[in-house]
């Protein structure tokens, strides 16, 4: 990754951006030419496809959030769908209660998710490994718990928030999927730009001397409480984003959402893609978040199909530690 | 007077149960420092096991738990051959993330295999003494022992408590007094060591998966008497379950036994008590608190840190 503007990642940049364009000159390609013969279309249209490229947007985004404490401090976080709650609710009842502009919102939910990290990060400081593994796990419950619970809080049963108002920008309402699709590769682009530039800087090798060995990093000078600290802060308000992005993709926020199998699916893109490496999530995160809206179409929505969606990600998870632990895209860097 | 009464035997029997789940979770991170998420799944899948039994073939109840605890162990050693010891040398997180696999692939089969949907024992399959009913026009009860205010005690709930006291004493006896148990005792102080004595790791470990999955399968069996079976089951009562080794000191098999009656203590008071809606969410906060606070659990002994 030296030169990072050679033809080719120029290209693959401009694909992604015209994506929406070549979509909608398919689709219209498809209906003048199908329409006049009297055929249903195969595909899906454009705009429901730019749907689903924005969903798995939003995986990306959450795995190279995730990245940062899974991959560069070497910890597992079992809970990064409760930053993700963070989030979401915090938009949704910023902009539903208080009628905040949704450009006001976002950088508080951010600003929120940060301080949830902190206040999860900093008691779990001399945690490692398994310890870790469930106080994460148990902190994303909790949180599951309380929106399930507090109805004053959230204003209705089972953390039901409906009717998020859209954002707008210079008057447009950003209500299309094309809108979404753009929205979320902005943040992607804005994330993957901290994440790498922090990877690559003090901070970055600083983490990875953590992960490699804790004590010895500690005896060369890396002040561990500090930078463990920052990047449990980075990569809440990374999840944090997800979740405010994710309430002006689906316009409602129920609970469910934020189970803890959610958790595992982010978690499964990382490890897809090897630990601690930004390439590598965000290919997972394509494959997965992918994956099951691929399925849903081609084989028609049934509810056992959900359930198979995570069976393979169980028997992938098993399967990627036993052959290959680095993961299956690239080689840990 | 009576709610607390129903509250501490509902509690007394939660914990039994927690106790019975506990000690897989505990017995196994004692040997190999690994937490078994799959040990969930395996009490659930033994649950469903027994129910099959009863249901499809005409075994008796007894015999359909017997068998439901030979498959369950089986079940429990072939996760350990296939997952788990190719890794025995691997980093522990990738141990960990393959624990997870399993149990996110079990649950899944699960819910694949048999729905979501509640299922419970058929009454015409249950023993007799587990169909406690009361009369409403004559107050006679059934197969339970009457309380004041018109409550009752059902058979099964004494018949959990016996059961889990029974078999936790016998596990005890097993671990203290068979040749077995004492090379239990050592792998868990040593592997290397042990290994070095002459005692087969390997074989020792399948071992230890086996009876932590047997008496996962009991409480499978024991919940499906008193509650429901459904796929989720295993993840609720598990993480319960783990909350309860944890706070006994996890690889510490009397402390998962008060573990569990603890937190079966606190979950039945504190949802009757403080609020219904978290009932599961007071074994998190023990969880999290124990940990945070004191690592090695109420009766373990301190140790530097576990990694």
């Amino acid at each position: 990754m030296k030169n990072k503007l050679t033809p080719q990642n120029i290209i693959l940049i401009l694909i992604v951006c015209f994506v929406p364009l070549l979509l909608f000159g398919i689709d219209l390609l498809a209906r003048l030419l199908f329409d006049n013969f009297g055929f249903d279309l195969p595909i899906p249209g454009a705009s429901s496809i730019l749907r689903i490229l924005a969903l798995t947007g939003l995986y990306v985004l959450l795995a190279v959030g995730l990245n940062i404490v899974c991959g560069y401090t070497g910890l597992l976080d079992l809970g990064y769908v409760g930053f993700y709650l963070v989030g979401g609710y915090t938009v949704g009842l910023l902009m539903t209660r208080f009628g905040i502009s949704y450009w006001i919102a976002l950088p508080l939910a951010v600003l929120n998710g940060a301080f949830w990290g902190l206040l999860r990060g900093v008691p779990t400081l001399r945690l490692t490994g398994d310890y870790f593994a469930i106080v994460t796990f148990g902190f994303a419950e909790l949180l599951y718990q309380i929106v399930k619970n507090e109805e004053w809080l959230i204003g209705n049963v089972n953390g039901m928030v409906n009717d998020i108002p859209r954002a707008s920008i210079f008057g447009i309402e950003l209500d299309q999927n094309l809108y979404h699709y753009y929205h979320i590769l902005i943040l992607i682009a804005l994330v993957v730009f901290v994440s790498y530039r922090l990877q690559h800087s003090r901070v970055g090798r600083a983490w990875v001397a953590i992960r490699e060995d804790e004590q010895a990093a500690e005896s060369m000078g890396i002040n561990v409480s500090r930078y463990k600290s920052l990047a449990f802060a980075v990569s809440a308000a990374i999840g944090a984003l997800g979740g405010a992005f994710f309430t002006q993709l689906q316009s409602n926020l129920a609970v469910e959402v934020f189970e803890f199998w959610e958790s595992i699916l982010i978690l499964c893109m990382v490890v897809l893609g090897g630990m601690g490496n930004i390439r590598g999530a965000i290919i997972g995160g394509v494959i997965i978040g992918s994956l099951g809206e691929v399925l849903r179409i081609v084989l028609g929505f049934n509810p056992q199909l959900a359930d198979a969606r995570f069976l393979i990600f169980g028997v992938i998870l098993i399967l990627l530690m036993r052959y290959r632990p680095d993961g299956l895209v690239f080689r840990k860097t | 007077m009576s709610v607390f009464l129903l509250q501490l035997i509902n509690g007394l029997v939660q914990g039994g149960i927690y106790a019975l789940i506990a000690v897989g979770y505990t017995m196994v991170y004692g040997i190999i420092q690994l937490i078994n998420f799959a040990h969930g799944e395996i009490f659930m899948l033994g649950a469903y096991f027994a129910l099959i039994l009863v249901t499809a073939t005409p075994l008796p109840f007894w015999a359909a738990v017997l068998l439901s605890m030979v498959f369950c162990a089986v079940l429990g050693m072939l996760i350990d051959y296939i997952a788990y010891r190719p890794l025995r040398n691997a980093p522990r997180l990738s141990a960990l993330i393959t624990a997870i696999g399993v149990s996110l692939t079990l649950l899944n089969l699960a819910r694949m295999l048999w729905s979501s949907r509640q299922r419970t024992f058929p009454d015409d399959s249950k023993p007799a003494i587990f169909q406690s009913k009361i009369d409403l026009e004559t107050g006679e009860v059934f197969n339970a022992i009457p309380l004041p205010d018109g409550a009752i005690l059902p058979y099964t709930d004494i018949f959990i408590i016996l059961l889990a006291v029974v078999l936790m004493f016998a596990l005890n006896r097993l671990v203290h007094l068979t040749k077995i148990g004492k090379a239990m005792r050592a792998c868990a102080q040593n592997p290397v060591a042990a290994n070095l004595m002459g005692i087969k790791t390997n074989q020792v470990i399948s071992v230890t998966f086996a009876i932590g999955s047997a008496l996962g399968a009991v409480a499978g069996v024991m919940v499906g008497l008193r509650e429901a079976i459904m796929p989720t089951m295993g993840y609720h009562k598990g993480i319960a379950a783990f909350a309860a080794a944890v706070l006994g000191g996890i690889g510490n098999i009397t402390g998962a036994m008060l573990g569990g009656i603890i937190i079966g203590l606190a979950e039945a008071f504190g949802g009757g008590y403080i609020s219904g809606g978290y009932k599961l969410a007071f074994a998190y906060v023990i969880m999290i608190v124990v940990i945070l606070i004191r690592p090695s659990g109420l009766f373990g002994k301190s140790t530097a840190q576990r990694a």
